[in-house]
């Protein structure tokens, strides 16, 4: 398992691409999206990234609650995916409900679907977000959000082969180990 | 051309003026030359981030004009915070400032013979 982490524009999604490329050989590669549709600004970004992809031999899952049940819409037989993002994944299972589910069972729900993923893949890349350096403060729901992607980023880094930093598009190693 | 990156006031100019021995008049800040010609090289264009945003608020092309610069200015150094890295805004020019200047700074860094982050007033070279 890889986690690659990165913020706004910094390229994390094009070299989370030709990386899961670079190590998929002849495995059937899967494309996990995690991000909900509203608007023309989310159609639009979701065409950004189809277009990125195209000519990468992914098969594209619609995932954005339940990850653990991508593997269900996949074949038998050798494979790898890429799962983007888990800043998506977190704001849509926590924000489904009417209450917001609090950052423990958030954490818990979100790494154990992953976990439970990884063990049906040769190998799986996540993507998720840097949004921890804005020195802002936000209202309390905002908040517990930043808290559980930061418990989330910190369990998953964890049970990460490998974490890489994208900065201006270049990978910057921060656990290195074998892929 | 070099490119310096990393938050706010983490000593980026001072790092450069340092490294690359150079005066302070040569600086460009939040801003570039309007014409190509009117500033000599070596050259310095700090806050790059807000330049780029002053050019998104007029409806600019930032992308384009960035270019143009460094074609002219191979030698140049250009300094710029990373903005990208917080809760995605819910104002829509905010959110397309941060993308944007998060792309043109990819796009700089693939160009650039050399790319530096500095954090605490200290540069490692990642590229």
């Amino acid at each position: 398992m890889t986690l690659i982490i990165g913020g706004s524009g910094s390229g994390k999604s094009a070299y989370a691409e030709d990386y899961v490329v670079s190590l998929s050989e002849k495995k059937k590669k899967y494309y996990i999206a995690t991000m909900q549709i509203y608007d023309d600004e989310g159609e639009k970004k979701m065409e950004r990234h189809r277009m990125l992809r195209s000519g990468k031999g992914f098969f594209t899952i619609e995932q954005p609650v339940d990850i653990k049940k991508a593997v269900e819409k996949m074949e038998n037989g050798e494979k790898t995916a890429l799962l983007e993002c888990v800043s998506n994944l977190t704001a849509n299972e926590m924000f489904s409900e009417e209450v917001p589910v609090t950052e423990e069972v958030i954490t818990e729900k979100i790494v154990g679907g992953i976990v439970s993923l990884n063990e049906q893949l040769s190998h799986l890349v996540i993507v998720s977000n840097n949004i921890f350096e804005d020195g802002k403060e936000y209202d309390e729901t905002t908040m517990a959000y930043i808290r559980a992607m930061g418990r989330i980023n910190q369990k998953l880094a964890e049970l990460a082969d490998e974490v890489v930093e994208v900065v201006v598009g270049i990978p910057l190693v921060v656990k290195s180990g074998r892929v | 051309m070099k490119l310096i990156i990393g938050g706010c006031t983490q000593g980026k100019l001072d790092y450069v003026l340092q490294k690359y021995d150079m005066d302070a008049s040569k600086i460009w800040d939040g801003e570039i030359p309007k014409n190509i010609g009117e500033q000599k090289e070596p050259m310095v264009i700090n806050h790059l981030h807000n330049w780029i945003k002053s050019q998104i608020a007029q409806g600019g092309c930032p992308e384009k004009e960035i270019r143009t610069i460094v074609e002219h200015y191979p030698d140049c150094v250009i300094i710029s915070d990373e903005v990208g890295n917080g809760i995605v805004p819910t104002e829509t020019f905010e959110r397309e400032y941060r993308e944007r200047t998060g792309r043109i700074l990819v796009e700089l860094a693939k160009k650039a013979e050399e790319v530096e982050r500095v954090i605490c007033g200290i540069g490692q070279k990642i590229k």
